[in-house]
């Protein structure tokens, strides 16, 4: 298993260094550098522009300015903001427990929901609670997760006013329900979407569980029906489940960018879109390589998991795929 | 199984609306405790010198030698009074540099309770002539020779040459010396991002991401009961619609620079007074004529300004808010002149002088001349509505005269690169001018990018030696009687389209008083120590 | 479901296209037509949908938009699917070394966060649509690589290959001729899948001003300009959504219709 697991890793490091060259390219293909946002300005002059472009090395060839970084990121030198100095580390540090809450309480509903409905679903195989749920969910899949957005500030706080549009607490840090009030819209947006796929990868591979030998096994020994679903077809129908979310939950984190952008939430996904704005290069890159790193430790994780239930993915029939694209 | 469901789903319900009714309580009316604002970013660093975009909030911190009021008027601040040739604070020397004398109020304090004196000033001009520090610009600061304290309280600033404005030189103040002498103020984030200043608030927290919060000083020079205002919240709302979301639903209290297109929306609430100030700034299509040609017949020029109904625009996109403009400088400069050119809407016309200007009709309904089509790209900022609209009625106008426009959406930061590198047609665009009115570096022959912002690419020998001979003297009507011929020329040849007027509106409670609105970069909260809310 | 039901994903599809394809006869004004005196009216007579922030007729735009989200859709299916099956079969197919090197490639790709990476090259190449198909293109054919190995090494184990080669066939021939037929189900679910993956990211994409921009319309965009106004006019918001939740929910259930077509 130590083998298997160091492998895994060892063959993600390359990876990451494709990942990042791939995003270096990308970045400094725009017109604009960094120093693009004192343009503007009338009192800056050409002569300003270029010492602020020499300090902060942006004239040096691009493989040269590419290898400095790669090689501070390394040592986990992040680098300083180019819009403030201030590290990056630090701006990540700033709001990244924003996006942990969000992206935590999300989870944590969609996984409720998943379990609820993909269990339910599965028992009641055929009735119209599973018709409506799995229509249900292949809305869920289908919705664009921004315009769900949209819908649910029109209704509950253009129309109903009962909730904050957008931000993450009221001024000076609000109690406990104003802080609820701010999290429910963003977090059922990423919920609803993220639980609509997995509940219905749970509803087949517990309809494959229950059909099982162990199951009817476990019946005709007269225990009772939930001890039946719960114990014993559940326990193998989770585990993919598990790896399956673990492998998704990154992408939940990433995809968040839509959802933190739409209701104003202080996350690293509104950083995103504000680095981008400002062609800030050191924290686009910083958090380009954060998201991949975390996709990439998620997915060995998934591995291992898997392979600890199923052993023959030790052997290297590769690995799990995702359900999806959170959008 | 059923039973279960179903009480999950009344028990959300319940916990919905018991939420719902619990809203509002937390966020309380404006007051003189707290007053929030819905700002449009955040900054990067307090260091006013650092960025010289959004200083408002600086501008409750730092405070200058002089600032602007809200008719342009330079007045003083940290200084006694504003230096000029007839009181005798600025010389003029034979070598052909000037001096200029600063005297400095008595009795300020920083806040750490340091006294602010004339050292303060000679080593902000150092600091910032310093090539390890990199500030947005130094601009003026390296025109200067040498500064002379001969008391504490007196600064006598010496030019290499005559600099028009030197009475705004110190407006973002200075830096305090005993803070960050001999250290690299790029990396001082201690004072970047809490700067000591003499002003009535400092910094009490700054939550990232979130908001910054400033508090009112015990002792503020001013006078003790000064500023009214205890606490003034800045939180950080990037998307104009929340913000103004966020206005309406009381959320934030003020809104600096709401969009004209909210004008209306905002009018209904009784809470609220837009308060509209002209302001110095304006729109324009700049017309490239090194990149494109065709832009460098005048008659062409000519011809797309009058295929633009400006007033339409005016009074539908803008809902009536900002006039036409005529050219760079506005009506409330003391600079402007109406006696200008003026072209109005006059599509016949403009398809005359096309013709005459040899661009005849082809196929598709697009002219051509030599075989080449009369097509264009014109860019503007993504992300403004106002804009994006008024860049699409620009492209249904000219189209139905025959001239082809594409629009492409840029971000910001995008389109200030792409100007600066002239790879762009045509573009959408505005100048904040600064409140002197130093046209050179908008429009001289010699001052194209990188060295200057002349993205028309105009070449007017006339036009050019007016304007600096403005820049070069120091006697406000000379000045005067340079810039209305500039004006004039302006006018008549159209380098670029002038659209209209930026009028600012400012949203702020009806419980308000004291407010004066601001045209220039100083910001509203340049009186924000009388503000008061009853 | 009831027989009359299961066809209404394809019949809500069908219209949907045919509607795009005769958009132009269909609409009462050019979508592209101002009319700034009467911006942001509610539906009328007049204007079926109403007209939006430049008195453009709403419904008009959203027949437009109809013919490029679908446009976008289908033929970014097409970029990801054709490269999946060249990937994924390569991969399937030769094992080994290459396998893994493709396989690896896939995880990559997979590794990177989608709509951030389009984010940030719609923001700097501005791209044109041909250009958006072909980037869309570029990060949605992992699924359909991953499919189609899997369908490879299934049928690789049950002989397949080898028959073909004592038959005397070459690599392509078994890939195209062989292989691919038999995986053709689980490739064409893949890539309806595909299309309504495709409809969606453009659909952000244009949302964040970073795909199809204005004057063109796009429902993504149209809910971009719809945000702006979305306290006062937002019925604006309700046409582009639904419009595009049909489309993506018709095409979902299309393919999970044929997803069990041979299961059931």
């Amino acid at each position: 298993m130590l083998a298997f697991l160091g492998r895994r890793l060892l063959q993600s490091v390359p990876l990451l260094v494709v990942i990042s060259i791939l995003a270096f390219l990308l970045i400094h293909a725009a017109p604009g550098g960094p120093l693009a946002v004192y343009l503007s300005n009338p009192n800056v002059r050409p002569e300003d522009i270029a010492r602020l472009s020499r300090a902060l090395g942006l004239d040096r060839p691009l493989w040269a300015q590419y290898w400095s970084w790669l090689t501070a990121f390394a040592k986990g030198d992040w680098g300083y903001s180019f819009s403030d100095g201030r590290p990056v580390a630090d701006w990540l540090a700033d709001r990244l427990p924003a996006t942990i809450e969000l992206v935590g309480v999300a989870l944590v509903g969609a996984i409720t929901i998943t379990f609820v409905t993909g269990i339910l679903s599965a028992v009641r195989r055929g009735k119209p609670f599973d018709r409506v749920t799995g229509a249900v969910a292949v809305a869920g899949i289908s919705l664009p997760a921004f315009w769900f957005g949209l819908l649910l500030q029109i209704v509950f706080s253009v129309g109903l006013g009962w909730l904050p549009s957008s931000g993450r607490t009221v001024v000076g840090g609000g109690d406990l329900v104003d802080h609820l009030q701010h999290l429910v819209m963003p977090a059922t947006v990423l919920a609803v979407v993220q639980a609509a796929s997995w509940s219905r990868y749970l509803r087949s591979s517990m309809i494959d569980a229950l059909g099982r030998p162990y199951t009817m096994a476990a019946r005709a020994r007269g225990l009772p029906p939930h001890r039946v679903v719960l114990r014993h077809a559940l326990r193998n129908a989770v585990s993919p489940l598990i790896a399956l979310v673990m492998v998704d939950a990154a992408l939940l984190a990433s995809g968040a960018v839509v959802t933190e952008s739409v209701f104003a939430w202080p996350g690293l996904g509104s950083l995103f879109t504000d680095s981008l704005a400002r062609r800030d290069y050191s924290v686009l890159m910083a958090l380009l390589m954060l998201s991949s790193v975390a996709i990439v430790v998620f997915n060995v994780l998934a591995d291992v998991l898997h392979a600890l239930v199923d052993p023959r993915v030790l052997l290297g029939l590769g690995s799990l795929g995702s359900s999806g694209d959170a959008a | 199984m059923r039973r279960a469901s179903t009480a999950v789903a009344i028990g959300g319900l319940i916990v919905v609306a018991a939420a719902g009714c619990h809203r509002r309580s937390a966020i309380g009316a404006p007051s003189n405790d707290l007053l929030i604002v819905g700002y449009d970013r955040e900054p990067d660093t307090l260091n006013r010198f650092s960025t010289h975009i959004l200083e408002d909030i600086q501008t409750c911190v730092v405070e200058g030698l002089t600032t602007t009021d809200e008719r342009m008027n330079v007045i003083p601040l940290l200084a006694v009074r504003v230096p000029t040739l007839e009181n005798g604070d600025v010389r003029l020397r034979p070598d052909g540099g000037m001096d200029v004398t600063w005297t400095l109020r008595p009795g300020v304090k920083w806040h750490d309770g340091v006294p602010f004196t004339s050292a303060d000033v000679k080593f902000t001009v150092e600091a910032l002539n310093n090539p390890s520090y990199k500030p947005e610009s130094t601009d003026g600061f390296d025109r200067i020779s040498g500064v002379d304290t001969p008391d504490p309280l007196t600064a006598v600033v010496h030019y290499k040459e005559i600099y028009a404005p030197y009475d705004i030189q110190f407006i973002r103040g200075a830096f305090p010396k005993h803070i960050l002498e001999g250290r690299d103020i790029d990396r001082a984030q201690d004072y970047n991002r809490n700067p000591l200043g003499t002003g009535p608030y400092r910094v009490a927290e700054w939550r990232a991401g979130e908001y910054i919060l400033l508090e009112r000083v015990p002792h503020y020079w001013m006078g003790d009961e000064y500023p009214r205002i205890r606490r003034l919240l800045f939180k950080f709302v990037a998307n104009t619609n929340t913000r103004i979301n966020q206005l309406k639903s009381g959320e934030v209290h003020v809104v600096a620079l709401v969009p004209w297109d909210k004008y209306r929306e905002l009018g209904g609430l009784p809470s609220v007074v837009v308060h509209k100030t002209p302001g110095n700034a304006y729109e324009h299509v700049t017309l490239n004529e090194r990149q494109f040609p065709p832009f460098a017949d005048v008659r062409v020029r000519r011809a797309l300004v009058m295929a633009l109904d400006r007033e339409l625009y005016t009074k539908t996109i803008l809902d009536g808010l900002a006039p036409v403009a005529d050219g760079p400088i506005q009506p409330i400069s003391w600079a402007y002149t109406n006696q200008v050119t003026r072209y109005s809407f006059d599509p016949v016309r403009a398809r005359a002088l096309l013709d005459e200007a040899g661009w005849h009709v082809g196929p598709g309904g697009i002219r051509q001349r030599d075989g080449r089509p009369l097509s264009f790209t014109l860019m503007t900022q993504a992300g403004y509505t106002i804009r994006e609209n008024v860049a699409q009625a620009i492209e249904r106008q000219l189209r139905d005269i025959g001239v082809d426009v594409r629009v492409e959406l840029h971000d910001g930061t995008a389109i200030s690169a792409i100007w600066f590198e002239g790879h762009f047609e045509a573009m959408l665009h505005w100048w904040q001018l600064p409140s002197d009115p130093e046209l050179t570096t908008f429009f001289a022959s010699d001052r194209i990018p990188p060295a200057g912002r002349n993205i028309n690419y105009f070449q007017d020998a006339e036009l050019t030696k007016l304007l600096y001979a403005s820049d070069r003297t120091v006697d406000r009507e000379a000045r005067k009687q340079f810039l209305k011929r500039a004006e004039a020329i302006l006018s008549e040849q159209v380098p670029e389209i002038p659209l209209y007027t930026v009028t600012r509106l400012d949203a702020l409670p009806a419980s308000l008083e004291h407010f004066r609105g601001n045209p220039t970069n100083t910001g509203i909260f340049w009186n924000v120590y009388e503000w008061n809310i009853k | 479901m009831t027989p009359s039901l299961k066809f209404l994903p394809l019949a809500v599809l069908a219209s949907l296209l045919g509607a795009a394809i005769v958009a132009p006869l269909l609409a009462p004004y050019p979508p592209e037509r101002l009319d700034l005196v009467h911006r942001r009216e509610p539906p009328s007579t007049a204007h079926v949908l109403g007209t939006d922030d430049l008195g453009r007729d709403v419904f008009a735009r959203t027949l437009a938009g109809a013919r490029v989200s679908l446009a976008v859709g289908l033929l970014s299916a097409c970029v990801a699917g054709v490269s999946g099956i060249l990937i994924g079969g390569v991969a399937g197919y030769s094992g080994g070394v290459l396998d893994a090197v493709l396989m690896r490639a896939t995880d990559a790709m997979l590794a990177i966060p989608r709509l951030p990476l389009l984010m940030i090259a719609g923001a700097i190449l501005q791209p044109s649509i041909s250009v958006l198909v072909v980037l869309i293109g570029l990060v949605c054919w992992m699924e359909t690589a991953r499919v189609v190995r899997a369908e490879f090494l299934t049928l690789r184990t049950q002989g397949f290959v080898e028959n073909a080669r004592a038959a005397g066939a070459g690599h392509a021939r078994i890939i195209f001729a062989h292989l691919l037929p038999n995986a053709a189900q689980t490739v064409i679910v893949s890539m309806t899948l595909a299309v309504a993956r495709g409809i969606l990211i453009e659909s952000a994409l244009s949302f964040f001003g970073v795909g199809v921009r204005p004057p063109q319309a796009s429902w993504g965009n149209m809910l971009y300009q719809a945000q702006a106004v979305l306290s006062t006019e937002p019925w604006l918001v309700l046409a582009p959504g639904l419009f595009i939740l049909a489309t993506t929910l018709s095409v979902n259930m299309a393919g999970e219709r044929l997803a069990h077509a041979r299961l059931e």
